[in-house]
């Protein structure tokens, strides 16, 4: 296929994906005076066309058909819960929304925008010091990130600014400063915005955590406060809790986009080109193996045509890098029998359930108010902010009232209290009294990594280009379901300090594997893990192939385990952390930054 | 601009039609000499008829920023406005003029012997631009602000003129002339047209020299407003006969008090009314809105978005500073005694406690408050407030009827690189609506503006051209 | 108005137009019923000539709309929201022929939690499943499913759901799910949509619909939002 393909003009950096990891990369590289081109699955995508006010405000469309969202008829994943079972296609949406167009699902996602926890970037290291070596359960591979959040600071910083994020600080330079998180780490610096206002659920949710005695503070958002301009120039209207963030492009200009935040900038630079509907298919390598010549892609006509490049930037979802390396034999691909090789391993999912809580019926808790990143969360329970040593698990979990949103089809299908029926006046009038009055709490957990849960290439089933779909091999385990069950259980005594009337504890339930059909969360991670050791890690600490140097992967693929925050923080802040060594050092003495 | 002369030379046709006879007149002389506000005059302009191109003699260095000034004095004067097509090569012309009388198109004006103004000599080239008197001696239409550019000085004209000859790449392909109907297919009213009303450049220049400032600042506003600017074009009322009815400040009052309404856009005052002018907005707004279409309390939209993309957002922070300067020296036209605009929080108030009960109000909440807030002060500069907006206050409806009906795009500028768009209303609100919406706004939070009628928004919707679909989306 | 302005705001002139009449029509057929909501009384939809559905088909949806949402005292039901004319004019649409779901071969039917694996789209599931409903119905009461007792439609409405009557290769819940999220989606999305007639699915809610704007109202701790819901076109209610 390759050897038949177009060879168009070279350019220095080479781009595969158009979210945010892909824009900040992008940007990076122009603006070290290289060319850039930015391949991008999807079709262009802006806030003026997707975002048009009022016909974007449509949730059928946005939130049922997935107008956003990956054209799951070209290309999915299949999933299986363990290596015995035969692994079946991901038809349809539901579990996990992976985005596709310009902007990624850096468009349509809700903008929570959190920095790693330190104890989280070293955990293995961490739970050694603490608990000791053999507190890390048999099959658990347990790893450190190799990069400190006193390195990652000036990036989280960073990307911060870039994307406008509200939120209040607890630490700057080591003095405490304001009400934010007492778990959190010190910050070179406030938030850009200050946090946005609590809807009622969240106001609740805070003076009853407080009560009972745990540390609640503003989830940092990235949906802007007020007015915003970022230091690239661009500018952000406010957010005004429309309550249309996931799944959508933000008409207000106030939640954080490539779109939004980066691009306007980058489109106009005289060194970049986007070229949108590009599916790449593979990264060429010259004979040694060991550099990468460019990629070969299907261009928009459904050319395959190859693009030369002196770097590759792989910068799509998660679990699309992965495949690319698979697919263009870029580091040693993970064996769960004898636990060798990396592309493919630790392979991870973020461990969320939903408890709700009903208030008096006089009370309208008025849940499609809402802004995607906003809300109030206790860490009380999160990372290493516990003692884990009585409780015999790993891992943690924040707490918190994230109301996005609740709009009218999801309030049907989430209906009234367990055992109302799904039809009918009974679930009429239970749906009803949910919606109206009733909040939604989160245990938004950390997912560890194991041996036997891991990617690879499906033996059967092709996506449209006639390449094998990547195969998912996952199901909870008993260490994240304990977890789950533990924090989860600290709600219920946040709840009762609300005055609830009724509660439902959203709990992990043993022995029930990993569903597809029920939508969690889209925060997958692994599976090219960052590290220290290649035996262990595709990627050096600098995001670096650590067999082909000039290929960099940038994703929440690079996370060697779950962590209990959101992933685009993260990602964001390794882009940006990635850019700068190789901007002060590969650009220079091209080769591996890490021996 | 070019607005102004669609449905301009609608009514001058109208005037002209009246039987007049009378000769084409000899061309007068262009090479008159007068005192440049940015300093002594570089060159002297051949005699007419010598033959282009070029104004320099072969093997002659140009001056090293010849080239960059008359390139900027392109952009000061907005020639790339009407003489080049979006997408299309830098003056390569082309663009239509869509009249009853016919369709216009603007010259190429790149310096191809055959499809350009190549064989224009420099003197040829300021008969032009000052006069609007074409090589051949036929007058030309007078969308070419001639009567403005009359004052530009030799030195601009000059590097103008180079730049067009040398820092332009030529374009060989014609733009085809001329769809115009008879009578405006006669290139004769024009001239008697030109011959009434345009200025002679010669007394003009003079009055510019005599002219005094007391600050050169102002002294260089008043050339850029007046001169190349053109702002009078449209912002400036024009009489039955189509010239404006002042030219510069010394000519009185009328001078930018808002020009007449074109398709559906009506050209704001720039003077200092409290309400309805520039009474409100500091030197620093103004200079903001020039470099960037947005400041605190308005943003761009219709005309005024090409004049700044093409044009101002281009000048210097001292050339915008001077427009500035200069604009807050033309004085209100309404009386120092009539109350300036104050907020005043009853709308608010009601909306606030959910009482949508007024004219208007909720199709305000339903459709405008989400950008522009239940108070009217929106989230400048990102979203423009309406409260105490002159176009909101401005007597004549017409723009913000458009603006509800069309919508309108911010577009980006080298300042501000985030572009804004509102989406236009029609399809969701109807005359009637859009009138409520319009009276609501108009009325509420300190504004007094007289209510609107269903049947001024039909007029606006007819007139709304299909053939003027928006510019493209931007993508951020 | 220019084409691309219409493209861009979403709506186009005609179908805005058809929404609008569609509009007036569902108001007609409420006023025609007396009420909607407060009495329970069901409100028959708006006339509608199904464009995918043939009589029988037609006939179980209408009944089925309105056992899985019945008028009642807590607001009106599906057929008041024309649900059964969503439904249609979905089927006419990519989604209802699988344009979004990855429908390569081999099909191999697997557990429950690892998803939906039929090489059937919405359009064959509806197929299927109504004449499979109907069958059922014909053999084991004499009837199709639309001539049933209310509450003889309930029992096989819930069989269905559990999983517990088979249609060739069609597991009942398969389509049971298919019907009940449409159900869900007609009665609840915009009405631009066909559904929600006289956004009247978002009144019994409490959903304001498109307004899409809360800023005087973030922090109104606990209290009635006053506003009426409004629609993509401005419809209100």
């Amino acid at each position: 296929m390759s050897d038949d393909a177009r060879r168009l003009k070279p350019v220095d950096v080479v781009v595969v994906g158009g979210g945010w990891a892909g824009s900040i990369m992008a940007k990076e590289m122009t603006e070290a005076g290289r060319t850039v081109v930015m391949l991008e699955r999807g079709p262009d995508r802006s806030t003026a066309g997707e975002g048009a006010y009022p016909a974007s405000i449509d949730e059928l469309e946005a939130n049922f058909r997935y107008k956003l969202f990956q054209d799951l008829s070209k290309s999915t994943v299949t999933i299986r819960n363990n290596a015995s079972q035969t692994a079946l296609p991901y038809r349809r949406m539901a579990a996990f929304l992976p985005g596709e167009g310009v902007g990624g699902a850096g468009l349509h996602w809700s903008g929570v925008h959190f920095r790693m926890p330190p104890d989280d970037l070293r955990l293995r290291s961490r739970v050694i010091e603490k608990y000791g070596a053999k507190f890390i359960p048999e099959g658990m591979n347990l790893q450190d990130y190799g990069v400190s959040y006193e390195e990652l600071e000036p990036f989280f910083d960073r990307a911060e600014k870039v994307f406008g994020t509200s939120g209040e600080a607890y630490k700057v330079n080591g003095q405490v400063v304001g009400q934010g998180n007492v778990f959190a780490p010190s910050r070179s610096d406030h938030f850009p915005l200050p946090p946005l206002k609590d809807v009622y659920t969240a106001h609740l949710f805070r003076k009853a955590a407080a009560e009972v005695g745990f540390h609640p503070y503003s989830l940092p958002a990235a949906n802007a406060s007020q007015q915003y301009t970022n230091p690239y120039g661009v500018q952000m209207g406010p957010c005004n809790f429309c309550g249309y963030c996931s799944g959508y492009a933000c008409y207000m200009y106030s939640k954080a986009s490539p779109n939004v935040n980066i691009l306007p900038v980058l489109r106009r630079h005289p060194l970049f080109e986007l070229r949108p509907n590009c599916h790449v298919l593979k990264v060429e390598r010259d004979s040694t193996g060991t550099r990468a010549t460019g990629v070969t892609y299907t261009d928009a006509e459904g050319r395959v045509v190859t693009q030369p490049a002196e770097i590759v930037i792989l910068t799509a979802f998660q679990f699309h890098n992965v495949r690319l390396m698979l697919l263009s034999g870029i580091g040693r691909p993970y064996d769960p029998v004898r636990n060798e090789g990396v592309v493919g391993r630790n392979f991870v999912y973020q461990n969320v359930t939903t408890s709700v809580v009903w208030l008096d019926p006089r009370v309208e808790t008025n849940q499609y108010i809402g802004a995607g990143g906003g809300g109030v969360a206790f860490d009380d329970f999160n990372s290493e902010n516990f003692d884990h040593g009585p409780l015999g698990f790993v891992g943690g979990s924040p707490v918190w009232v994230n109301q996005a949103g609740v709009r009218a089809i999801a309030a049907a299908h989430s209906g009234g209290p367990p055992g109302t029926p799904r039809w009918g006046s009974a679930w009429k009038a239970g749906m009803i009294d949910t919606y109206r009055h009733s909040l939604r709490i989160d245990a938004h957990g950390a997912n560890m990594a194991y041996r036997d849960v891991y990617l690879d290439l499906d033996p059967t089933w092709k996506d449209a280009y006639g390449q094998p779909l990547l195969r998912m091999t996952f199901d909870w385990k008993d260490n994240d379901i304990r977890m789950n069950r533990y924090v989860v259980d600290k709600i219920g005594n946040v709840a009762k300090a609300m005055g609830a009337r009724n509660v439902h504890l959203g709990m992990r339930e043993f022995g029930r594997p990993f569903d597809t059909r029920q939508y969690q969360t889209t925060h997958l991670g692994g599976g090219a893990v960052m590290g220290t050791d290649p035996q262990t890690s595709a990627l050096n600490r600098y995001m670096q192939s650590w067999d082909v140097h000039n290929v960099f992967v940038i994703g929440a693929n690079a996370f060697p385990q779950g962590t209990g925050y959101n992933p685009t923080g993260m990602v964001a802040a390794l882009a940006y952390w990635a850019a700068h060594h190789i901007r002060t050092t590969y650009l220079a003495h091209p080769g591996p930054l890490a021996g | 601009m070019r607005g102004g002369w669609t449905s301009g030379l609608r009514h001058m046709a109208a005037a002209l039609l009246v039987a007049l006879s009378a000769p084409v007149a000899p061309a007068r002389s262009a090479s008159t000499q007068s005192a440049s506000i940015q300093g002594a005059s570089t060159g002297s302009a051949a005699a007419p008829g010598t033959p282009g191109p070029g104004a320099q003699p072969q093997g002659m260095p140009l001056p090293a920023d010849l080239l960059t000034r008359g390139e900027y004095v392109a952009r000061a004067a907005d020639c790339g406005a009407c003489h080049t097509v979006p997408g299309g090569a830098p003056f390569a012309g082309g663009m239509a003029f869509h009249m009853p009388t016919g369709t216009l198109y603007a010259p190429n004006i790149t310096p191809d012997a055959q499809a350009g103004i190549g064989q224009y000599s420099e003197a040829e080239f300021i008969r032009a631009i000052r006069q609007g008197i074409r090589r051949d001696g036929a007058t030309l239409y007078p969308a070419m602000p001639y009567p403005s550019y009359a004052r530009m000085t030799d030195d601009d004209l000059h590097a103008l003129y180079a730049y067009f000859m040398h820092g332009v790449r030529p374009v060989p392909a014609p733009v085809v002339q001329d769809g115009m109907h008879w009578p405006l297919s006669m290139r004769w009213p024009l001239t008697l047209w030109r011959r009434l009303f345009a200025p002679d450049p010669a007394v003009t220049l003079q009055g510019a020299a005599a002219r005094t400032f007391s600050d050169p600042v102002v002294a260089r506003g008043a050339y850029l407003v007046e001169g190349p600017g053109h702002c009078g074009a449209c912002h400036t009322p024009r009489a039955v006969t189509m010239q404006e009815k002042a030219l510069t400040a010394e000519d009185g009052p009328l001078y930018l008090s808002g020009g007449a309404p074109v398709d559906g856009w009506r050209p704001v005052s720039l003077r200092g009314e409290n309400r309805t002018g520039l009474g409100r907005w500091s030197e620093q707004d103004i200079v903001r809105f020039l470099a960037t279409g947005r400041m605190p309390l308005g943003a761009a939209f219709g005309g005024m978005t090409d004049a700044i993309n093409h044009g101002t957002q281009h000048m210097t922070a001292d050339d915008q500073l001077a427009i500035a300067r200069y604009l807050k020296t033309l004085s209100p036209t309404t009386p120092a005694s009539a109350p300036g605009w104050a907020y005043d929080p009853t709308a608010a108030n009601a909306l606030h406690a959910g009482d949508a009960g007024a004219r208007g109000a909720r199709h305000y909440v339903d459709s405008c408050a989400a950008c522009h807030r239940t108070d009217g002060r929106g989230y400048p500069t990102t979203f423009p407030p309406l409260a105490g907006n002159p176009v909101v206050m401005d007597p004549t409806p017409d723009s913000l009827i458009r603006i509800v009906l069309e919508g309108n795009t911010l577009r980006a500028t080298k300042q501000a690189p985030s572009a804004f768009v509102m989406p236009g209303f029609a399809a969701r609100m109807d005359d009637a609506a859009v009138a409520d919406t319009v009276s609501f706004i108009r009325a509420a939070w300190g504004n007094d503006a007289p209510a609107v009628n269903a049947a001024d928004v039909a007029r606006i919707r007819r007139s709304l051209s299909p053939e003027h679909p928006p510019a493209t989306l931007p993508m951020n | 108005m220019a084409p691309g302005r219409r493209q861009f705001l979403g709506i186009n002139g005609s179908g805005f137009i058809s929404s609008r009449r569609r509009f007036m029509q569902g108001l007609a057929g409420v006023a025609a019923c007396g009420t909607v909501s407060g009495t329970g009384a069901a409100a028959p939809p708006t006339p509608y000539t199904p464009v995918f559905f043939n009589a029988a088909e037609w006939n179980f949806l209408l009944a089925a709309c309105d056992r899985l949402i019945p008028a009642d005292a807590n607001g009106p039901g599906a057929l008041a929201l024309d649900v059964p004319r969503f439904i249609d004019q979905q089927m006419t649409t990519p989604y209802a022929q699988g344009a979004q779901w990855y429908m390569a071969a081999p099909f191999v039917q697997g557990p429950d939690n690892l998803g939906y694996q039929l090489p059937y789209p919405p359009r064959d599931l509806y197929r299927r499943g109504i004449a499979g409903m109907n069958a059922h119905a014909t053999t084991r009461h004499a009837k199709p499913f639309a001539a049933l007792a209310p509450d003889v439609q309930d029992d096989l409405l819930r069989a269905a759901e559990g999983g517990r009557l088979v249609f060739g290769d069609v597991p009942s819940a398969a389509f049971f799910d298919q019907l009940l999220a449409n159900v869900m989606e007609g009665a609840f999305s915009d009405p631009i949509h066909g559904g929600n007639t006289g956004l009247g699915g978002w009144t019994m809610l409490g959903f304001p619909g498109a307004r899409a704007d809360f800023m005087d109202w973030v922090d109104r701790y606990g209290a009635h939002y006053p506003l009426g819901s409004v629609s993509i076109t401005g419809e209100t209610a």
